[in-house]
């Protein structure tokens, strides 16, 4: 992964709406899951059938206030619904 | 131990493996199996496909376990969890948990499933009999229930 870019894996329902399941994302500096939702939904507007989007990063659960930075694998998803 | 597989499993041999590791010491081992039922009663499902994001499923499970030890005393805790296509009234996923008490069994089993409902990266898609398709919404009633066990 270079620097400038964090892994975006998508699930579900939102990998449906995006017709993928993984990319590259370029992203040269940290910015908060909130900001980068913003550009998410800018860039797949088909989203917003979904419902409350959740984010992972580094296979952690992430509070939208929490930073995501380069070389990071962010997962985007709606609530599980495993068990 | 925790395990994500599409294959079916044996529950009888979960359990045997658990008791192996843990007898003498265990007083009694809880299980719980969920299965593949209808979505609603007038809703009769066909099939249920769970989509899962690899590495983070155990992760979680794994902490959830580690929650469930320190809070319960677990002397083990078994955790399958299947996905892909399963068929209607197939096994989805086993928790079996041991303990010396009963009443921490119980406990630590309950959280765990509650646990996972809420924080463990698997999705449902339905496949009803009438060929209609939807992915799950998660229950406000599952959520409500794994908090309530932050607060007890």
């Amino acid at each position: 992964m270079s620097g400038a870019a964090i892994k975006v894996l998508y699930f579900a329902q939102v990998a449906e709406l995006v017709q993928v399941r993984q990319e590259s994302w370029p992203l040269m500096q940290a910015v908060t899951g909130a900001a980068w939702l913003r550009q998410l939904e800018s860039r797949y507007p088909q989203l917003a059938p979904a419902r409350r989007l959740k984010l992972a990063v580094n296979q952690r659960h992430i509070a939208h206030d929490m930073l995501i930075a380069p070389g990071d694998e962010v997962a985007v998803f709606e609530p599980v619904t495993g068990g | 131990m925790v395990i994500v597989q599409e294959a079916d499993f044996n529950e009888a041999e979960l359990v045997a493996q658990l008791r192996e590791r843990t007898a003498g010491k265990a007083g009694s081992i809880v299980t719980f199996t969920g299965y593949v039922r209808d979505y609603a009663s007038n809703k009769t499902t066909q099939s249920l496909y769970l989509d899962h994001y690899p590495g983070m499923c155990e992760r979680e499970i794994e902490s959830i376990c580690a929650t469930a030890q320190t809070r319960w005393n677990t002397l083990g805790a078994v955790v399958m969890h299947r996905v892909g296509e399963l068929r209607y009234k197939e096994k989805i996923v086993f928790i079996a948990v041991a303990c010396a008490h009963r009443g921490d069994a119980f406990n630590a089993c309950q959280y765990i499933i509650d646990a996972l409902k809420t924080r463990a990266p698997f999705w449902k898609r339905e496949t009803l009999a009438s060929g209609e398709r939807f992915w799950v919404q998660q229950h406000e009633a599952d959520f409500v229930k794994a908090t309530q066990w932050e607060s007890d």
